[in-house]
C-alpha cells in the first residue's frame, strides 16, 4: 500500500478517525496495529523480521540498562548491534560480498550460489533506528524502554517505516507518552505537507521518471540529448520522490500529533558540497545518523587532517553501501567523499582566489550553487545507472557530445510533456528559492484565505488532472 | 517546502499548546472544512464536465462512446472480440463491410478483451439498442487468464474516453469488475486524468502499421505468444471462462439474437505456436454443438504472410481480402 495510492488515503483516514476516538491509553495499540497491518500489505513474512528486530533491541536494551559493569554493557551493545544488523547483512549484502570476493579471486561464477533474497522493504531504515536506540541506551542518553508496545511503535511507526526519516528514540519515544488532542492547526499543517508531498511525487517525480527510465534503460542506444535531459531530470526526480515521501510521512504523523524530524531543506540551493551534506540540506536524518554513530566515534573532525579525510571518505563509502549492494553506490559514495575532501583541501586556495578576484555575494552564491549542483549531478549518474558500465557509458556519451550539444539541443523534438516537465522544475525551483527566504506556508498563513485556498485547489486539481497515478514505487523504498 | 517553525529537529507545531486550541475551535474548523470541500466538489464538477466534453470531441474508437453515440437503434450485426476483430474497424473497414453486405454493423471489440469484457459491452449495447446477430470473433488466449477478463477493466484507457451513462453502472457491478473500477467510471477520474485527452483516439497499430506488411521474426513471435498466454494454461480457468461464454449464448438465445462464432485468420507459423489450441477447440466444439451455434474456424483461411501487419493481425489488404473471401458470405446468410 503505497503513499501515492487511494488505498493508503482511505486507510489513513480510517486510522485517524479511530485514533482520535480512542483514549490516549490505548492509542499506541491503534498505531501499532495499523503499522503492522500496513507493513503486512507488502509481504506478511517481512513482519516477522520486523518483530524479531524489535524483540532483539527490547531485550538487549533492558540488558544494557540492567548491567552494572561497563564491559558487560559494551558486550551487550556489540551483540545487540550485530544481531540487529544480521538481517541487513543476509538480505542485502551477502550475495554482493560473495560475488565480489569470487570475482576478485578470479572465479567466473560466485563460489557460493547466490541466495537471491528479496530485500524486505524499509529494512535499512528500521535497522538504523534499532542500532541508534541501542547506542543511545548504552551511552546513557536514553533510559531503556520497558513498554514493548511503545518500542515496537518506535521501530515500526507506519509513516516512517519504509523510507524514514530515521528517527531517534530520544525524540520519538517521549512523543508517544504525550497526550494528544485533536488540533486543527496541526491537522492543517499535516494536510498541507501531504498535499505538497503528493504533488512532488505524483505530478513531478513520476513524470520526470518516464524520461529517466527510457534513457537509462539502454544508455548506449539513447540519443545524447535524451541522456542529458534524463540526467538533469533524475536530479529533480529523486529529490521530488524522496522529499515527497518524507513530506507525506511527516504530514501523516503531524495529523496524528507526532513530530517527525525534517529530512530536506532545499538541497539544490547549497553553495558547496559540504553544505549539501553537512548543513541539514539532503537526507538530514541519515547524515545525522552517520555523524553521531560513525563519524564522531571514529574521531570526527577533531583529529589530524589525514584522519579527518579518512573519516570523511569512510562515512561516504558506508553511506554508499547503505543505499545498495552495488559498486555504483560505492562509487557514488566515493565521489561525494572526494568532493568533501577536495573542498577541505582547497580552502586556502579558494580564499586566496576570492581575495584576488572579489565578486559580489549573490554572484558567488549562484556560481557555488551551480557548481555544487553539477558535482552532485555527476554523482547521481552512478546512483541511477544499473551498472558501473552503464554509468561510464552515460558519462562518456555526454562528454563526447559536448561540442554537438548546441546544435543537437536546437533540433531535438521537444514534446508538450517534455516542456511541461521543464515548467514544473522551474516552478519547483522558484518555490524553493522563495521558501529559502521565508517559509511559503508561513506566507500563505499570513495571507488572505482566498489566496491560501486557491493554492490548495490548484495543487489538488494538478494532482487530479496531471498526476501520474500508476503507483510507481518510491525510489528510496528499494533501499 | 518548510513549515513556519521549521528546523531539522524542532517541532512542527506544539500540539499540546492550549493557545493553539483556543485560536481555532474544532467546530469552526469543521465548518470551514465543509465549505472547502463543497467548493472543491464544485471545481471537480467543472473539470469533470470539461473532460466529458473532450471525450465527446476526441473519442473515435472507444466502444462505450460508440454505443452511446450509435446512430441507429437497430443493427444487423454487432461484432465482439479482441484485437483481431478490432482490425475490422480500422480506418474505413467497417464502412467497407457495411457496403459489401448492405447491413448495419457496429464493431464493439476491444484490444485484449476476453469474454467478460465482451459480455459487458454487449449488455451495455442492448440497454438501448437491438441487433439481429452477434458475430463473436473468438481467440483462445482470452479464455485462460483474469488479465484479459476481470482485470482487463483495470486498464484506465478503457474508460479514459467513455462518456458517463448511468445505465452502465449496474452492468459493471453485475459483472464483478471490482468496486474501484466502478468508482473510477462514476467519478470520471480516468477521463479527467487522461494524459492523451487532446490526442486522436486511434491506436498506434491503426495509425502507423495497418497499411504495412510484417516480416516475421521468430523471437517476436515467441514474445507475442508469451504475452498472450500464461506459461501453463489452466484447464480450470478455461472451464470457467467457457461457462461464462455459455451464459452469453443462453442470454442471446433468450433475447432471440443469432450468434455466429468465428476463429479469425492467423499465420500458419503462429497458429502452430498457440498453446493448447486443440484442447480449446475440443471444449468449444462441445458448446457449439450443444447450442447449435454457427461456427466457422477460419484460422487458416486467407492467412498468407502478406496479409498481416504484425505477428497475428490482419493488415488493410488482409482485412479486405478476408471480408471478400469469407466474412461477406457469412454475414449475408
Amino acid at each position: 500500500m503505497l503513499f501515492n495510492s487511494f488505498g493508503f488515503l482511505l486507510f489513513f483516514a480510517a486510522i485517524v478517525f479511530v485514533y482520535y476516538l480512542t483514549s490516549h491509553r490505548y492509542r499506541w495499540l491503534v498505531l501499532l496495529a495499523a503499522s503492522f497491518y500496513y507493513y503486512s500489505t507488502f509481504n506478511v513474512q517481512y513482519v516477522f523480521i520486523l518483530l524479531a528486530s524489535t524483540v532483539i533491541i527490547y531485550l538487549v536494551g533492558v540488558a544494557i540498562g540492567a548491567a552494572q559493569e561497563h564491559v558487560k554493557k559494551k558486550a551487550f551493545l556489540i551483540g545487540g548491534v550485530l544481531l540487529s544488523l544480521l538481517p541487513l547483512v543476509v538480505f542485502k549484502y551477502l550475495d554482493f560480498v560473495t560475488e565480489s570476493l569470487s570475482f576478485a579471486l578470479g572465479h567466473e561464477e560466485p563460489m557460493i550460489s547466490p541466495l537471491n533474497l528479496a530485500l524486505p522493504v524499509g529494512l535499512s531504515f528500521y535497522t538504523f533506528s534499532c542500532v541508534s536506540y541501542l547506542v543511545d541506551v548504552y551511552r546513557g542518553n536514553l533510559v531503556p524502554e520497558y513498554h514493548f508496545g511503545r518500542l515496537a511503535l518506535y521501530v515500526s511507526f507506519f509513516p516512517k517505516l519504509l523510507a524514514g526519516p530515521i528517527e531517534r528514540a530520544t525524540a520519538f519515544l517521549p512523543e508517544l507518552r504525550q497526550t494528544v488532542r485533536f488540533n486543527p492547526v496541526a491537522v492543517t499543517q499535516g494536510l498541507q505537507l501531504i498535499l505538497w508531498g503528493l504533488f512532488k511525487k505524483v505530478v513531478i517525480a513520476d513524470r520526470l521518471g518516464v524520461y529517466v527510465d527510457a534513457a537509462y534503460k539502454n544508455p548506449e542506444f539513447a540519443a545524447p540529448v535524451a541522456l542529458l535531459i534524463a540526467t538533469y531530470f533524475f536530479a529533480f526526480q529523486i529529490y521530488c520522490d524522496f522529499s515527497g515521501y518524507t513530506d507525506i510521512a511527516i504530514g501523516s504523523a503531524c495529523i496524528l500529533g507526532i513530530n517527525l524530524m525534517g529530512n530536506f531543506r532545499r538541497p539544490y540551493l547549497s553553495t558547496s558540497v559540504p553544505e549539501f551534506w553537512g548543513k541539514d540540506r539532503w537526507h538530514i536524518s541519515l547524515s545525522g545518523w552517520f555523524r553521531d554513530y560513525l563519524y564522531i566515534p571514529m574521531g570526527g573532525s577533531h583529529s589530524s587532517k589525514s584522519k579527518v579525510y579518512r573519516n570523511q571518505m569512510a562515512v561516504f563509502l558506508v553511506s554508499g553501501l547503505w543505499h545498495g549492494a552495488n559498486w555504483t553506490f560505492v562509487i557514488w559514495g566515493a565521489l561525494n567523499g572526494l568532493y568533501q575532501i577536495v573542498t577541505l583541501l582547497t580552502v586556502n586556495v579558494r580564499n586566496k582566489l576570492h581575495k584576488i578576484f572579489p565578486m559580489p555575494t549573490p554572484v558567488g552564491s549562484i556560481l557555488g550553487c551551480l557548481l555544487t549542483f553539477h558535482l552532485i549531478l555527476i554523482s547521481w549518474i552512478f546512483f541511477r545507472a544499473a551498472s558501473v558500465t552503464d554509468a561510464l557509458t552515460v558519462l562518456a556519451r555526454l562528454v563526447e557530445s559536448i561540442p554537438q550539444f548546441p546544435s543537437l539541443l536546437v533540433v531535438y523534438p521537444y514534446t508538450g510533456d517534455l516542456i511541461l516537465c521543464g515548467v514544473l522544475i522551474a516552478f519547483l525551483l522558484v518555490a524553493e528559492f522563495s521558501d529559502e527566504k521565508r517559509s511559503l506556508w508561513a506566507r500563505l498563513e499570513s495571507g488572505p484565505i482566498y489566496v491560501r485556498w486557491s493554492v490548495y485547489y490548484v495543487l489538488l486539481l494538478s494532482l487530479i488532472v496531471m498526476g501520474k497515478w500508476n503507483l510507481k514505487q518510491f525510489v528510496y523504498m528499494q533501499f | 517546502m518548510a513549515l513556519p517553525n521549521e528546523g531539522a529537529e524542532t517541532a512542527l507545531v506544539d500540539f499540546r499548546s492550549p493557545a493553539h486550541s483556543a485560536l481555532v475551535s474544532t467546530r469552526s474548523y469543521l465548518r470551514r472544512t465543509l465549505v472547502f470541500m463543497l467548493i472543491g466538489l464544485l471545481l471537480y464538477g467543472l473539470v469533470y464536465w470539461s473532460a466529458e466534453q473532450l471525450s465527446y470531441r476526441y473519442a473515435k474508437r472507444n466502444r462505450f462512446h460508440a454505443v452511446m453515440t450509435a446512430p441507429h437503434a437497430q443493427y444487423d450485426h454487432v461484432i465482439l472480440g479482441a484485437s483481431h476483430a478490432a482490425a475490422f474497424d480500422y480506418e474505413d473497414m467497417n464502412a467497407q463491410l457495411e457496403g459489401m453486405t448492405n447491413k448495419k454493423i457496429l464493431n464493439l471489440s476491444n484490444v485484449g478483451a476476453g469474454i467478460i469484457v465482451n459480455r459487458v459491452m454487449l449488455e451495455y449495447f442492448l440497454t438501448a439498442h437491438r441487433t439481429k446477430t452477434v458475430i463473436y470473433v473468438i481467440d483462445s488466449f482470452a479464455f485462460y487468464a483474469r488479465e484479459w477478463n476481470e482485470n482487463r477493466f483495470q486498464d484506465v484507457r478503457l474508460f479514459a474516453r467513455a462518456p458517463f451513462d448511468s445505465s452502465l453502472v449496474p452492468i459493471l457491478l453485475r459483472n464483478s469488475v471490482g468496486l474501484p473500477v466502478v468508482l473510477d467510471y462514476v467519478t470520471g477520474f480516468s477521463k479527467i486524468n487522461n494524459p492523451d485527452r487532446f490526442k486522436p483516439d486511434i491506436s498506434e497499430d491503426e495509425a502507423l502499421k495497418f497499411n504495412k506488411t510484417y516480416r516475421p521474426v521468430s523471437q517476436i513471435d515467441t514474445q507475442r505468444i508469451g504475452f498472450l498466454y500464461p506459461k501453463q494454461t489452466d484447464p480450470q480457468a478455461l472451464a470457467h471462462y467457457l461457462s461464462e461464454f455459455e451464459s452469453l449464448v443462453l442470454d442471446l438465445k433468450k433475447r432471440d439474437i443469432r450468434l455466429i462464432v468465428i476463429k479469425p485468420p492467423i499465420p500458419a507459423r503462429v497458429y502452430a505456436m498457440l498453446r493448447n489450441e486443440e484442447q480449446f477447440d475440443k471444449a468449444l466444439k462441445i458448446i457449439v454443438e450443444r447450442f447449435q451455434i454457427d461456427f466457422h474456424d477460419l484460422s487458416l483461411v486467407a492467412n498468407e504472410e502478406k496479409y498481416f501487419f504484425n505477428t497475428d493481425h490482419l493488415n488493410r489488404n488482409g482485412v479486405l481480402n478476408f471480408f471478400e473471401v469469407s466474412l461477406k458470405e457469412i454475414l449475408a446468410q
